[in-house]
């Protein structure tokens, strides 16, 4: 379970990107946040793993303070929480394999995985993440010889590596097309149900956190606008979420 | 870097995958197995890798080295065997000891000696002293010579005790006529007070010789308060026992004192690097003047879009640019020498050294820039009916004008750090004051010349930077 | 907007500037001229003087006739007596003294016979001590038949029994090329050269390697320690850029005497100082977002470097280090003439001795090297980015 109290990110420019957000997330929900580009969903996702510093407020999962904890604690605490990104954050000279190896660096001997040296099950760990994403036969290849889906897919086996409790998605789909979109979300999904994983998933197409989420948290400059279920969210909410002039876009 | 995929033959495969014979191609010719499996690249890199060190071992009688190319040899048979079927080994094993082979004859070749760093660190000395004191101002100073007369070889009268000097004081010397290696008692009063002085001894013809301590150090005494100092001295020798007849022969006992009277100024071998320095630069502005004259209407010459019309223009084009690759790739210092010969030792050899290459040099760049040009607004000049001379004007030089600047800064700038070594061969500049200064161990002197180049070459280096980011 | 700019006339000032900079660019260009003592028309007058050396320069020294030699040996006891005499056969090739034997002082003749036609003879004493004394010359006739008077100087007594023998070498030029002795020295130095550039960018990359990161700013991050070391990481690689190659192999020509490794550590300090700033400008350019998912998984600074940063910026670390490679071969042929081995200090030497074909011979090999070493490094240069 994953607990946040009145987190508030100010940047050092004084931007406030987070403004006192309070809610909570339980085990096996999947999670998605919408909001306008500028609203602060990547700000609120990066602050759960602090790879951003929030200014104040509490992160609790599972009963230990992520804000409070020590840069080992930090460590060991981010072990548990996967991330996906939007440009996917693939090392692209490197072979698709290496790069999903990668995800285990939390959990090898530091000194080992320096000298590129993994244990045996790892190893086997990560043919099945990438078996799961459907993309074993690439795994000796350079991860820039990929398409953008397959790309993803990479970045979504990495975080598996981690065998995560709790999987972070930013905007995980936004630079891909609507068809592989839905494929790399699929994919997620499967996660969130056969692993229990939790999932927070930012989003810029309502069509799509329809689909996927099982509930929804709405941010505009940094304030939660909304926190509920898919289908409460209407043309009045859509409103209130993106503006007045904003038109609903149905990706399929 | 990586291949994306190692087993993708260049070539048909025509071994037909059988891994002995593979391997036993490649145990008798390195890499054949590799080449005849399609892998051509692989089994040229083996050959050339395997054949170049044997080279170097032979040339340079390291034979331990052998075992090196033995593990490279073993790997190929092993790497062909595993090609043919169709398993790719890692080429960093055979790579690395053919590396060590490399750097081994190439540390004996270079004669890299690590300790020398360390056991000659006394020879570095000097130059760090030299370095850190340089010798470019010193505190304006005035300078006093004054001497007491003394017989060697008594005379019926020999000189006065006491000396009354023109500036002032007197010096009083024990005894005023006597032998070698007699003592003698000096005491001077009235001179500058609370200033070191250097006892001299000066002979018959008024060469002038140091009086040392026993230790063999320059006797020195501090004046006190009231300018006076006593001393004892031995007559010394002065004369070569040679020249001696036994005649009365007139020394003096010579008292040298400097005094600082005022600020710091430039010292005259600090004067000496600011000329030579200054004409170190000139050399550069000129030579790259000179050559820029030359480089650009070469450079259309030397450019492949504007000769490839027709035959004739095309043999210009190889002929300019294998001339251009040739000079360029001499540089300038060894060009210096034919000069020096041709027009005398001085900065005109240098500049025509520094022009030649230059001319070279920029001739490249420029026609790279010019190759690189946009055939866009040159058509659309031409279309307004424009002649020739009125396009290159409106639509091509506009173009390689930023650039051309860019690279003649740049150029200006190497041509400084290599002018200021040309004197090395006599092509002017502060290298000659340089090479002059070695040889007389005058490191101070030296110190201050390197501290010169170092700070002129870090603001030429900033200005052409930030020049250039200006261009481009 | 001012709605006609083409009418707004520059400020007094920014013609002031103008103007000023165009005074002082008529005056530095007026002292330049005079201080370096153009004086063109000697191009032309002195054009003779130059001639030589160019057309020595345009016909180096690759090329020799092999010298072929044979010779003869015969045992000569002086003074007679003192060991044991020749055995002169009486047909074939042979040298024949007029006496067996004889005392210092006196003057013998040697014939040869049926040696090869029209060649030249050197006449040789081996002496007891191993050392060799030069003798008559001679040249065969038509039959192979010579015929010289040689001394017998003191100095091919017998010393402790062993006596002098004889040596007649015959000397001829073989019709095949061969390469000179020139051509050889030279291929020997510029292999150094080469090498003294190899090793000089190696020992810098081993340098520069780490003291990139220190300089980069992604790396170092935001904390006290971080920005302290990266600046001054940066001041002494800016300070650093101003050592001039040719300058610093003075020095090291000083410290470790004159040779290849006063050369190798005088361009690997300037290489280092150029490589750990494109480095860490390398570094700095790398795409952060592989580094942050390695943080984000719970990896550590170190394994961020090596996972995210290594795979990033070794092709254009071997790009760099490939073109200083390049460059350095290029000073490393004149850093000779400042001390610092290598074919630089070859050339020169040959230049002092006026052997100009010979210093064509290693300008050649110069041209040869570095334009082939120029293209193989674009290539690859090419190939990686
Ligand atoms: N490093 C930063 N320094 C200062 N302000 C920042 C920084 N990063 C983000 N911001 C600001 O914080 C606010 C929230 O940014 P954030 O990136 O969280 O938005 P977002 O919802 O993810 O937008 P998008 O959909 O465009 O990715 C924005 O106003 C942004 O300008
Ligand atoms: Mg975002």
């Amino acid at each position: 379970m994953l607990e946040i109290k009145n987190l508030t990110k100010v940047y050092d420019d004084g931007t406030v990107a987070l403004d006192n957000v309070s809610f909570t997330v339980q085990d096996g929900e999947f999670l998605v946040i919408i909001g306008l580009s500028g609203s602060g969903k990547s700000t609120l996702l990066r602050c759960i793993n602090r790879l951003i510093e929030p200014t104040s407020g509490q992160i609790i999962l599972d009963g230990v303070d992520i804000t409070a904890a020590s840069p080992a604690e930090l460590r060991r605490i981010r072990r548990d929480i996967g991330m996906i990104f939007q440009h996917f954050n693939l090392v692209k000279r490197s072979t698709v394999m290496r790069n999903v190896l990668a995800g285990r660096l939390g959990y090898v001997n530091p000194w080992l995985s320096l000298l590129g040296i993994f244990p045996k099950e790892d190893k086997e760990r990560a043919w099945k993440a990438l078996e799961l994403v459907g993309i074993a036969e690439k795994a000796y290849n350079r991860a820039d010889a990929l398409s953008g889906g397959q790309q993803q897919r990479v970045g979504i086996a990495r975080a598996l590596m981690q065998e995560p409790k709790l999987l972070l998605a930013d905007e995980p789909v936004s630079a891909l097309d609507p068809a592989t979109s839905h494929s790399v979300l699929k994919y997620i999904e499967l996660i969130n149900r056969e692993r229990g994983v939790t999932v927070m998933c930012s989003l810029h197409f309502l069509s799509l956190a329809r689909t996927y989420a099982t509930r929804i948290i709405a941010l505009k400059d940094g304030k939660m606008m909304f926190d509920g279920l898919p289908e409460e969210i209407d043309d009045q909410r859509f409103k209130e979420i993106y503006g007045e002039e904003a038109v609903r876009v149905e990706v399929n | 870097m990586a291949q994306p995929n190692h087993n993708a033959p260049d070539s048909a495969d025509r071994l037909g995958g059988n891994p002995l014979a593979a391997a036993g191609l490649s145990l008798v010719v390195p890499g054949s197995g590799q080449y005849l499996l399609g892998q051509t690249t692989r089994g040229l890199a083996i050959l050339a890798g395997i054949g170049l060190s044997i080279g170097s071992i032979l040339w340079q009688n390291m034979p331990t080295l052998f075992v090196f190319v033995a593990f490279a040899w073993l790997w190929n048979v092993w790497d062909a065997y595993s090609l043919a079927r169709k398993a790719t080994r890692s080429y960093l094993p055979p790579l690395f000891a053919l590396l060590m082979v490399i750097y081994t004859v190439g540390w004996n070749i270079t004669q890299i000696e690590p300790q020398k760093l360390a056991q000659q660190a006394n020879r570095a000395a000097p130059i760090a002293h030299g370095m850190l004191a340089p010798d470019f101002v010193e505190r304006e100073s005035e300078f006093r010579k004054e001497r007491g007369p003394f017989e060697v070889h008594c005379s019926d009268n020999p000189p006065p005790p006491t000396t009354t000097l023109k500036s002032g004081g007197t010096i009083t010397l024990s005894a005023t006529c006597g032998e070698v290696g007699d003592p003698l008692h000096v005491r001077a009063e009235g001179l500058w007070p609370n200033v070191e002085t250097e006892i001299w001894w000066a002979n018959p013809i008024g060469q002038e010789q140091r009086v040392v301590t026993p230790e063999g150090q320059q006797l020195i005494v501090t004046t006190d308060d009231t300018g006076s100092f006593e001393v004892d001295i031995e007559v010394p020798l002065a004369v070569p026992l040679s020249h001696d007849t036994g005649e009365p022969q007139l020394h003096a006992v010579q008292i040298n004192q400097t005094r600082i009277i005022g600020g710091w100024k430039i010292s005259d071998n600090g004067w000496l690097v600011i000329t030579k320095m200054a004409e170190t630069i000139a050399i550069a502005l000129v030579a790259t003047t000179f050559a820029v004259f030359f480089a650009v209407p070469l450079s259309f010459v030397a450019a492949r879009n504007l000769m490839s019309g027709n035959p004739v223009t095309v043999a210009v084009y190889y002929v300019t640019r294998t001339l251009l690759n040739i000079v360029r790739s001499i540089e300038s210092l060894i060009i210096a020498i034919v000069f020096v010969v041709w027009v005398g030792l001085g900065p005109f050899a240098g500049v025509m050294a520094l022009t030649v290459h230059s001319i070279a040099a920029l001739g490249k760049l420029y026609s790279e820039q010019v190759e690189s040009i946009d055939f866009g607004p040159i058509e659309a000049v031409r279309s307004t009916g424009a002649n020739w001379w009125q396009t290159v004007v409106y639509a091509v030089l506009p173009q390689v004008f930023p650039p051309f600047l860019a690279f003649t800064i740049y150029r200006w700038d190497i041509n400084v750090r290599m002018s200021t070594i040309l004197g090395f061969v006599g092509g002017g500049g502060i290298g000659f004051l340089i090479v002059q200064w070695q040889r007389l161990s005058q490191w101070e002197a030296i110190g201050a010349a390197f501290w010169s180049i170092m700070i002129i070459v870090a603001v030429l280096d900033y200005v052409s930077a930030k020049a250039r980011e200006r261009l481009i | 907007m001012d709605n006609q700019p083409w009418k707004k006339s520059p400020s007094p000032w920014k013609y002031g500037r103008s103007a000023l900079l165009a005074v002082v660019i008529i005056a530095a260009y007026i002292y330049s001229f005079r201080v370096t003592e153009l004086d063109l028309p000697r191009l032309v007058t002195d054009f003779p003087k130059a001639v030589p050396i160019l057309q020595d320069f345009l016909t180096p020294d690759v090329l020799a006739r092999g010298e072929q030699t044979e010779s003869y040996v015969i045992n000569y006891p002086v003074p007679c007596g003192s060991g044991q005499e020749a055995e002169i056969p009486d047909s074939g090739p042979r040298i024949v003294p007029s006496v067996p034997c004889s005392d210092p002082k006196t003057t013998i003749t040697v014939e040869g016979f049926d040696l090869r036609p029209d060649t030249k003879v050197q006449l040789r004493w081996l002496l007891p001590d191993g050392r060799r004394l030069r003798s008559a010359r001679a040249t065969t006739d038509g039959n192979g038949h010579f015929n010289v008077e040689v001394e017998i100087r003191p100095i091919v007594a017998a010393k402790e029994g062993n006596i002098s023998q004889l040596e007649a070498e015959l000397q001829w030029e073989s019709t095949g090329l061969m390469p000179s002795e020139a051509l050889k020295i030279t291929f020997a130095k510029i292999v150094e050269t080469v090498f003294m550039a190899l090793m000089a960018t190696t020992f810098a990359c081993l340098v520069a390697f780490p003291v990139g990161f220190l300089g980069a700013r992604n790396i170092m991050g935001t904390g006290p320690v971080g920005t302290v070391v990266y600046y001054i990481a940066r001041t002494i690689f800016n300070l650093m850029r101003s050592i001039e190659a040719l300058v610093m192999a003075v020095m090291f020509a000083i410290w470790l005497g004159f040779g290849p490794f006063a050369g190798v550590m005088a361009m690997t300090v300037v290489t280092v100082a150029s490589l750990s700033k494109l480095f860490s400008e390398a570094i700095e350019s790398i795409d952060p977002g592989p580094m942050e998912a390695i943080v984000a998984a719970g990896g550590n600074r170190l394994q961020a470097i090596v996972y995210a940063v290594f795979p990033q910026v070794i092709p254009p670390f071997i790009a760099f280090a490939i073109y200083h490679w390049d460059i350095n071969v290029r000073i490393s042929t004149i850093i000779g003439f400042v001390g610092g081995g290598g074919i630089g200090l070859q050339l020169q030497t040959w230049i002092n001795q006026l052997a100009y074909n010979k210093a064509g011979t290693a300008v050649w090999a110069i041209v040869i090297v570095v334009t082939i070493l120029d293209n193989l490094s674009s290539q690859i240069r090419k190939r990686l980015v």
